[in-house]
């Protein structure tokens, strides 16, 4: 393995922080794998789901709707997604975990801590942020991916370089809603 | 009576509060306003009016009070024109009056008062137009001092904002009658369900009023309502919300005040609420009567003075109080203040026979022609039964009937009709989903507002095909208005209409006399209706008066439509809290931190913060640091983070063939392993964007872009794949950040780069210019490997997993140190291409062509591409104008960017204009100032003089054309 | 406004850039010569009413939509994505 000292999004090391019942969580290990197929692949021959638009399949290997025949693969064993994929001749994959940061979300006090703060975060219907349903929209003028995860579980996707705006804006949201919760 | 607190009310007598007044310390209860607690303290002058500095008191008790303006708070906390009649009270709350010199009781500015047959309508218009130059320096400034509202802090807003989005089935506006009724039955039928109010407490009216409601009081009805909605999972309350504008497709614009105190975790929030349908439930405002001096404090509208004796249990003044009304409702506001023991000197009906509903004096066929009392009303002139006479008089409540609060239906430029039984607007043609309901659909009455509240959501539900549960709905009075048009007392004196913005009968006559006849007309020649309550208590009355005056109706006279506000928006919440440096989101590269550390200064690139330069010890201006960094590059090897560089991943069949449309230039041709400098044109054949393209793979490009045009290529490129050439077989991912990408350049950067990959072969002859491979550097670190130049110089970019950036370029500048290397910024990048001839972004402007550019051979004839058809177009091919070199005769004389060029001796204007300055910079190589520009038949005058004139700043500077290559022309040194 | 995506459902207008004139789908045939690109490139129609136009989803999936808009009320009349339009030949 190389010598060179990996850095995460924000720092040396991963970010962490609570703020009343809310945790948000810098995460590691994912490997992020888009996924594009040609105009009329045949989906049955790969173990890999392929969501539809807006979907969001959750698993040791969880994968997400990002276009018309596009999708992100979020896994920690490459080399099992790849061999998962190579039935699809045409399949373009591109790994992208480094051009992503991702903050997970989770909650102790149940939906609504989450449901409070994606509120004030992005302009989605609730159905669209039920759980199993992945997003990408506009985020502090920011293009996000917003999945959720779990009825107490979220994750925010944006660009690498921009972790400390989207960790500014998170943070900062989650401990308004953490201090009104105290008032 | 000796106090003007009454029994009763809603306040809490157990829980008393401090305030101040202009210093002085009052005592109010939890459960008042500001303007009840005023009131409780028998204050009723509280402020100056806006052009006159007439002495103004409260005059309603709701968000449309147009007098008393206070300012709350202290130093950068201070929140001036702020409603007094909306503040919930609060311990310790401290409030100014505004607009006077000196204490309000003695304004120094109301001598405007005394001038007042100057001040009349359009005075400004037609006494300071001369001489033209006074204006600016002298008459705005002192007419701008006088006149006005609150002053500003001029410090930056210390309270937290904040944003949101809601998204429902049904958002009710206005949680009185009308709307709690309309919130129960969709959120009994399942609905997702927003129940905005204005007020602190819901209820609206209904808190206001004596009338019980299933033989109770009403407040109790309010609560369990209230507690009904609040328990069901599928209604959001929202109190203190006030929904400001309608936007297109059910959008509305609500602001939520979450907290009064300085310091609050968050005082407002922007909501922006998605809503599939909505009900306007936002009741109706009470208009005046004008008549003369109809302005003092004590007087009132006769609503608020009964919600004030109702819900806040004050009187409106110690002493006698009357009523003046056309219509039933000022009787209801007699009758409640007798209850509450208030000494009635009776109600003055302009109705001839209008009878009393209780045991008071009653003037039928009476009007009011007058007041006295400088700080607040004394006393009232009567005219009755064919004689005037003055009669002592604390408060005043008038009555004037209702108007439908039907401004958010007119945000689409729905037109309000004039319903002539109702004697009010009514909304037609509103926003598609906003359904009126109550007071401001006209049923003004308790009963019929609780049934049009269901009725409207029952609309709604079946709309969106729910099911409406049966009514369940309290008994409650049903009275109707009774009220006769009567619009104004004619007579001498001024009779004001809008009281915020100092309008009178008299200016309103004065605007038709100079033939103001159309409303719009009316309205921007007296400024009526808009002030900063946008005439909610004038605008129909004056419409009326208008009507009277041209012999029309009101119909034919009109109306004005409304605009977004409701009511004021502070410019902090509409900025959601993001101000300073979170103003936008910013972009860092990989090696951010290394480079803050090395002392970097940096630059905003479009959302990116880039390194600048890298001042070392000693060097005390920025030359210095650029030109260092610019000689190390040339002579050892320099490092610079180029990260921000657009990448897009091409992938598919049809990669090759898609980047030959999408390029200028031949692309599909490239081989595997190799990268080739690509120019993109838009369709208009003018240059766009240029950068390398890079073939990885069979079917596998690598292109990238300009750090600003990076959005603007994917666009392009997506619009080129989806909706001109969709039978292509390929795929575009942006893999901008995915990668940190490093540039080494310099006769050292081979040297330096054998150092760290692993056992790769960099060699000119397996790695010659214009090379790509992937590779591992740092045993096993996957990188990619461009043999690319930007300055001219041997040069490389080496791009790794963006977490493994910061290591990259720590370990280079250690493996580097025997070799000079040094980290170098944005400014010596640039000037180490203007020294190359490479254009960039000063160049790539979008009205320069390849030609131009001296690219033209590299637009390809043999196929086609996006722009090609067009840059062959006459206007085009014919342009003589060409990229060219520019070396500054007096070598230590700057040639500014933006200068134009001229021949010597040549006119300086645009017919004898002969080209401009793109870039400039002084070059260390050159040893003196070089520049980039675009010449007429440039590519033919190497040699000549010409001079670069910034007629601007006034400098000229003689410069000798020279090809734009000023470094290793014949391109040995980047091939080495 | 909304944009009523047709796979993602309504979406807020901040969330596309907007191009115009769907007319931009008809590219000439490069062959049409330069007199065809000149009504290509500058040549649009601006109706007060019903308009075809075209709205990228640069926040979202990144869809080229047709959209078709009454540009007097903002009523949406129509959204299909540019692609099948394209592919389906009846641009």
């Amino acid at each position: 393995m190389t010598d060179l000292i990996p850095m995460a999004a924000l720092g040396a090391t991963p970010v962490r922080a609570s703020f009343g019942p809310l945790t948000l969580t810098e995460e590691e290990g994912l490997t992020l794998v888009s996924l594009a197929l040609p105009v009329g692949f045949d989906a049955s021959v790969t173990e890999v789901p392929l969501p539809g638009p807006g979907g969001y399949a959750i698993g040791t290997t969880s994968v997400f709707w990002t276009g018309p025949n596009q999708w992100m693969i979020e896994t920690r064993d490459l080399d099992a997604t790849s061999r998962a994929l190579a039935p699809l001749p045409d399949a373009r994959t591109t790994v992208q975990s480094d051009g992503w940061v991702s903050f997970r979300i989770t909650s102790e006090a149940g939906a609504a801590p989450l449901l409070d703060l994606v509120t004030k975060l992005v302009n989605l219907p609730a159905d669209q942020l039920a759980p199993g349903r992945a997003t990408r929209t506009l985020l502090h003028h920011l293009g996000c991916f917003v999945l959720r995860r779990s009825e107490t579980e979220m994750a925010v996707l944006t660009l690498r370089s921009a972790a400390g705006s989207l960790w500014y804006v998170l943070s900062g949201a989650a401990a308004r809603i953490a201090a009104q919760e105290a008032t | 009576m000796t106090q003007t607190r009454l029994p009763g009310g809603l306040i809490d007598r157990n829980q008393p509060l401090s305030f101040t007044f202009n210093g002085r310390k009052l005592q109010g209860y939890q459960g008042d306003t500001l303007a009840s607690a005023l009131m409780a303290n028998d204050i009723r002058l509280v402020a100056r009016s806006f052009k006159y500095h007439r002495p103004r008191g409260i005059f309603s008790a709701g968000s449309e009070e147009p007098n008393a303006l206070l300012t709350l708070g202290e130093g950068a906390d201070a929140d001036p024109n702020t409603r007094a009649t909306v503040v919930p009270l609060r311990e310790g709350l401290v409030a100014r009056s505004q607009n006077h010199a000196g204490p309000l009781g003695w304004d120094l500015w109301s001598v405007n008062d005394l001038a007042a047959p100057f001040f009349a309508a359009g005075f400004y218009y037609k006494t300071f137009m001369w001489p033209r130059a006074f204006w600016e320096k002298l008459y705005e400034p002192a007419i701008r001092r006088a006149a006005g509202l609150g002053a500003l802090s001029q410090l930056p807003d210390p309270e937290t904002y904040d944003k949101g989005f809601l998204h429902c089935d049904l958002l009710v506006i206005g949680g009185g009658a009308a709307g709690l009724s309309a919130a129960l039955t969709a959120g009994r039928a399942g609905a997702n369900v927003i129940l905005a109010d204005e007020d602190l407490r819901l209820g609206g009216r209904l808190l206001a009023e004596s009338d019980p409601l299933d033989d109770a009081p009403a407040a109790d009805w309010v609560a369990r309502a209230e507690a009904e909605l609040r328990a069901l999972p599928n209604v959001r309350v929202m109190p203190r919300t006030t929904v400001f504008g309608v936007y297109d497709h059910g959008v509305y614009g609500a602001v939520e005040q979450v907290s009064d105190l300085p310091g609050a975790a968050l005082r407002q929030t922007l909501w922006r609420i998605t809503a599939k349908r909505a009900v306007m439930a936002t009741g109706a405002t009470e208009r005046h009567i004008p008549f003369r001096d109809n302005d003092r404090p004590g007087i009132l509208l006769a609503g608020a003075m009964r919600a004030y004796a109702n819900r806040w249990a004050v009187a409106p003044a110690r002493g006698k109080v009357a009523i003046f009304t056309n219509n039933d409702d000022g009787h209801r506001t007699a009758l409640d203040l007798q209850a509450k023991g208030v000494d009635l000197l009776g109600v003055i009906d302009s109705r001839t026979g209008a009878r009393p509903f209780g045991d008071y004096p009653i003037f039928a066929g009476g009007r009011v022609t007058g007041t006295s009392g400088r700080r607040g009303l004394r006393a009232i002139r009567l005219a009755w039964n064919g004689r005037e006479e003055e009669l002592a008089c604390a408060a005043l409540g008038v009555s004037g009937g209702w108007n439908p609060n039907i401004q958010l239906a007119s945000h689409h430029r729905g037109r309000p009709q004039w319903d002539a039984a109702r004697l009010a607007f009514l909304a037609q043609g509103g926003p598609e989903g906003l359904i009126p309901a109550g007071a401001a659909a006209g049923e003004g009455s308790t009963h019929h507002a609780l049934t049009s509240g269901h009725h409207a959501a029952a609309d709604a539900l079946r709309q969106l095909g729910l099911t409406t549960p049966a009514p369940a709905l309290p008994r409650a009075e049903d009275r109707q208005g009774g009220a006769e048009a009567f619009w104004h007392v004619p007579g001498k004196g001024r009779a004001w209409v809008d009281f915020q913005n100092d309008v009178t009968v008299k200016d309103i006559k004065l605007a038709h006399q100079e033939n103001m006849r159309s409303v719009e007309h009316l309205k921007r020649w007296t400024t009526l209706g808009m002030a900063t309550d946008q005439g909610k208590t004038s605008n129909v009355t004056a419409l009326a008066v208008m009507a009277e005056l041209t012999g029309r109706s009101i119909p034919e006279t009109g109306t004005t439509i409304f605009r977004p506000p409701y009511t004021p928006v502070s410019l902090s919440v509409l900025g959601g809290g993001d101000t300073g440096a979170h103003f936008r989101p910013t972009r860092l590269t990989p090696t951010h931190a290394w480079a803050k550390a090395q002392g970097a200064l940096f630059v905003e690139a479009g959302q990116w913060m880039r390194a600048q330069y890298f001042p070392r010890p000693g060097e005390t201006h920025w030359r210095q640091s650029v030109d260092r960094e610019v000689l190390a590059v040339r002579a050892g090897v320099g490092l610079c983070d180029v990260t921000t560089l657009g990448k897009i991943d091409v992938q598919g069949a049809d990669a090759g063939e898609f980047l030959n449309r999408i390029y200028a230039n031949m692309m599909g041709t490239l081989a595997v392993g190799k990268v080739r400098y690509g120019l993109m044109l838009r369709e208009d054949g003018f240059a766009y964007d240029d950068g390398t393209c890079a073939r990885l793979g069979e079917s596998h490009y690598v292109v990238t872009t300009t750090t600003s045009n990076a959005g603007l290529v994917l666009r392009t490129m997506e619009f080129a794949r989806q909706c001109l050439w969709p039978d292509l077989d390929v795929t575009l991912i942006s893999t901008t950040d995915a990668w940190a990408q490093i540039a080494v350049a310099g006769p050292n950067a081979r040297r330096l780069l054998s150092r760290v990959v692993d056992g790769f072969d960099l060699s000119n002859e397996t790695f010659p210019f214009m090379a790509c491979a992937e590779l591992t550097v740092a045993k096993g670190c996957p990188a990619r490997l461009f043999r690319i130049s930007f300055s001219g110089e041997l040069a490389y970019e080496i791009a790794v997993p963006a977490r493994y950036g910061q290591a990259l370029m720590d370990r280079l500048m250690r493996e580097g140190a025997d070799l000079g290397v040094t980290p170098y910024g944005t400014e010596a990048l640039s000037v180490l291409r203007i020294e190359k001839g490479h254009a960039a972004g000063a160049e790539l402007n979008g009205q320069t062509t390849a030609l131009m550019l001296g690219l033209g051979r590299m637009v390809s004839q043999k196929k086609d591409s996006i722009g090609a058809v067009m840059s062959r177009r006459e206007g085009l091919a014919q342009d003589t104008r060409r990229l060219v070199g520019l070396q500054a005769v007096d070598p230590a004389r700057p040639l500014p960017a933006g200068s134009h060029l001229f021949r010597e001796g040549a006119a300086r204007d645009t017919a004898t204009d002969q080209g401009w300055i793109t870039s400039a910079c002084y070059s260390p190589h050159v040893g003196g100032h070089i520049a980039l520009g675009f010449l007429e038949e440039g590519d033919t005058r190497l040699g000549e003089i010409v001079i670069a004139a910034n007629p601007l700043q006034g400098t000229e500077a003689a410069c000798r054309v020279v090809p734009a290559q000023f470094v290793d022309p014949e391109g040995g040194r980047l091939r080495d | 406004m909304l944009i009523p995506h047709p796979l993602l459902g309504p979406r807020d207008a901040q969330e596309f850039t907007y191009l115009g004139d769907a007319a931009l789908l008809n590219r000439p045939d490069p062959a049409s010569g330069t007199a065809a690109f000149c009504d290509y490139v500058y040549l649009r129609d601006n109706p007060a009413g019903t308009h075809r136009e075209l709205w990228y989803h640069e926040y979202g999936d990144r869809s080229w939509l047709l959209v078709t808009r009454d540009t007097l009320s903002h009523e949406i009349l129509d959204v299909r994505l540019a692609r099948e339009v394209k592919t389906g030949g009846t641009a």
